[in-house]
């Protein structure tokens, strides 16, 4: 029998048990402070699309970047009309950056969300636990991992804006090799599984590219000093650091290496993942603004940075400026790929909806190549919308430049190579020629 | 041969950051036995503001100051709101560990609601490298190993010396024993709580200088190197807690230049579970 405190009448309660109430209690501040951003659900006569992605942990970044477009696109979307009447919000899931946190929270997505329309984010942290999951689904995903299980599994309802990681490994090193005759590469990636697919394939091309790899290092993402690993990639006497690494590990370790070098930066070569606000924030603080424009390049699908295509993205994100947190340079939001991309998967797959005459993903499905491989090239959602209207086929055209899927569902355009201004504007300095590609597959 | 001398350099420097922290730690649990997991996230949270007020143009070395307060003010908030009424209630060990979990996700939340996911930099001047041979280290980094001894020779004498200390060691050896010999415990428990919280505070914001950029979540690896530490030291002795933090500091920046750097952090408790089966109570803990 439990002890009855007799002078209250009350039965003491155990305290392991308002133990346990603290910890749900953490776990449900967390929760709540997530989903502070996100917009609920509507009720019927409204669509949801999900932006499953980080939102807390070491890729925090990157959910909100998602975000950005997802708002932008629906927000341009919803002012043309709507899709067939039904109004576009976005919605925030929080993967944690953990595959064994993202399942959970996708399975709670598909239970709770009776108007989900279409998933957008699925970074490299959780692609590979969450995707099968959504596709068993039947609900259209565009993602933004390049990781290399994608190249060669077939999942129906999965799509890609983006290049595979053994894409961007040969582009890197196409750019050491060709457009600045280096000749000893360090190689810098962090240790998660979307950065260290970039390594195999990088070392490959670097030997045929008859280059010297001079060192190659692995970051751990969640140490804090990087010391160690700078001298010993300082100490290899590179030419260039082709590097990728998420959260705070890119700014500490290439602060150190400039540290080391005598206050110098070794020239440094990035991946597209390093074209975001947040990146560059994050990098110009460690290292100086003006270090990071005289040594950093990067690797890029091209993206338009004029036209009408351009002109509409532009508006359209710069629409949202002013609802996001502090992000650094706004404008880098316009050739940011997680911006992009997804800003055109949204109106490819909404554009779809209205030419299948459906909302339902395994209905508009087979209608997103249509949209993209028309007759009359259309630029935005609502000049598409108007053009359907009118029975014609459409070939959206958006800022991310033409469509066109292969058998794994995804679209490459041709690689640009990118720089940051010292006040942090992305500069493009041209388009990497499939010759040098090919050079070093 | 220069990539492990230096690696010795970068170990001093980074014990020197786990040593302010451990020994802040191991204070507390030594006077409370009280497992404050969230001693990591508190540091965050004092990092930030040290960072608010440097962005508005004071030097990180007074800001410091800043964290020390934040430090001070969020580990007595924890002790009389939290940790207190459940010790009072004569809650389990395990009780208190899921307790402090809980306001390890709170606080560490809060941070990042607060401050948002983008990561930060102190302004701050690294100064000249000063080198001899290829022991290395910038004034900066000179500057926190210069503070950790600092702070170690004055929690030594703190303990050694002081009346204070006296009353510490003996409410950490008996509580019970201490109170009936007139020594107020209560309040030796909060004066304890605030020097471990403004080490916890001046533990984060060397945190944020040494690695360079840091986010809301970049000390969750750190209180584990903390653990460490203090186990391998002895729980809840404060020299114990130095030594270790020199062991893991060294351990880990050595292990990055002798063997591959994926695996620092594996050897360091690789080094940690072999001395903890030979010495189960650690390097200077009491044998029972």
């Amino acid at each position: 029998m439990p002890h009855m405190d007799t002078e209250f009448g009350t039965r003491r309660r155990r305290p392991h048990v308002i133990a346990a109430v603290v910890a749900l209690a953490g776990a449900i501040a967390a929760a709540v402070v997530v989903s502070a951003g996100a917009t609920a659900a509507r009720s019927a006569g409204s669509l949801t699309i999900a932006d499953v992605a980080p939102f807390t942990g070491a890729d925090a970044a990157l959910g909100p970047t998602y975000l950005v477009a997802c708002d932008a696109a629906s927000n341009a979307i919803n002012k043309a009309g709507g899709v067939d009447g039904s109004q576009l919000s976005c919605k925030s899931v929080d993967t944690k950056g953990d595959p064994a946190d993202a399942v959970p929270a996708v399975r709670q997505l598909f239970a709770t969300t009776s108007n989900l329309a279409l998933v957008i984010g699925l970074t490299s942290d959780e692609a590979a636990a969450v995707v099968p999951v959504i596709n068993a689904q039947k609900t259209v995903a565009f993602g933004m991992t390049g990781q290399s299980e994608f190249d060669h599994i077939h999942f129906p309802y999965f799509y890609r804006l983006v290049p595979a990681d053994l894409a961007e490994s040969y582009a890197m090193v196409a750019i050491a090799h060709f457009k600045k005759h280096y000749k000893r590469v360090a190689l810098a990636f962090g240790n998660d599984i979307g950065s260290q697919t970039f390594v195999g394939p990088a070392i490959a091309s670097i030997k045929k590219a008859h280059m010297t790899l001079a060192a190659n290092e692995t970051l751990d993402l969640h140490a804090t000093t990087f010391r160690t690993e700078a001298a010993k990639v300082i100490a290899s006497h590179p030419d260039v650091i082709l590097t990728e690494a998420l959260g705070p590990a890119e700014g500490a370790f290439l602060s150190e290496v400039k540290q080391q070098n005598g206050g110098k930066m070794i020239p440094v070569i990035g991946t597209s993942a390093a074209i975001s606000p947040d990146w560059y924030k994050s990098v110009a603080a460690a290292v100086g603004a003006s270090t990071l424009s005289q040594n950093f390049l990067a690797d890029n699908l091209v993206i338009d940075t004029s036209g009408p295509a351009y002109k509409a993205f532009k508006s359209a994100i710069f629409a949202e400026k002013g609802k996001v947190g502090s992000t650094g340079s706004f404008a880098t939001y316009l050739t940011a790929p997680g911006a992009v991309h997804l800003y055109d998967g949204i109106n490819l797959a909404a554009l779809a909806m209205v030419a299948a005459k459906s909302t339902k993903p395994s209905d508009y499905r087979a209608y997103l190549e249509k949209v993209a491989t028309g007759k009359v090239v259309v630029h935005t959602f609502a000049a598409g919308l108007a053009a359907l209207r009118k029975n014609q086929t459409i070939a959206y055209v958006g800022p991310g430049g033409p469509t066109r899927f292969n058998s794994y569902n995804e679209s490459n355009g041709i690689f640009q190579i990118d720089a940051y201004t010292s006040s942090g504007q992305v500069k493009v300095l041209g388009n990497l020629p499939n010759a040098w590609l090919a050079a070093v597959r | 041969m220069s990539v492990f001398v230096s690696s010795i350099a970068f170990g001093l420097v980074a014990a020197s950051v786990l040593a302010i922290a451990s020994v802040g730690f191991t204070l507390q649990f030594a006077v409370t036995n009280v497992l404050n997991l969230a001693f990591a996230a508190v540091m965050t949270a004092s990092a930030f503001v040290a960072y608010w007020f440097n962005e508005r143009g004071v030097s990180i070395w007074i800001a410091t100051l800043a964290a020390a307060a934040t430090g001070v003010v969020l580990s007595v908030f924890l002790n009389r709101a939290v940790y207190g009424p459940f010790r009072r209630r004569r809650t389990t060990p395990i009780g208190i560990v899921i307790v402090a979990l809980g306001m390890t996700l709170i606080i560490e939340f809060g941070t990042q609601a607060i401050a948002g996911p983008t990561n930060v930099s102190y302004r701050m001047s690294q100064g000249r490298t000063l080198a001899l041979g290829s022991f290395r280290l910038t004034l900066a980094e000179l500057a926190i190993i210069l503070l950790s001894v600092v702070l170690m020779l004055a929690v030594h004498v703190l303990i050694r010396f002081t009346r204070l200390g006296k009353a510490m060691r003996a409410t950490a050896s008996n509580e019970n024993l201490a109170r009936n010999s007139g020594i107020r415990t209560e309040r030796i428990v909060t004066i304890t709580w605030v020097i471990s919280g403004a080490l916890c505070g001046i533990a984060g914001a060397v945190f944020g200088m040494d690695a360079g950029t840091f986010g809301a979540t970049s000390t969750d690896l750190f209180l584990v190197l903390i653990l460490a530490a203090v186990f391998l030291g002895g729980p809840g002795e404060p020299y114990g807690a130095m030594l270790g933090a020199l062991v893991i500091g060294l351990g880990t920046e050595i292990s990055a230049a002798v063997f591959v750097s994926d695996y620092k952090d594996v050897i360091a408790f690789v080094v940690l579970l072999a001395m903890l089966a030979v010495r189960p109570t650690g390097l200077l803990g009491a044998r029972t």
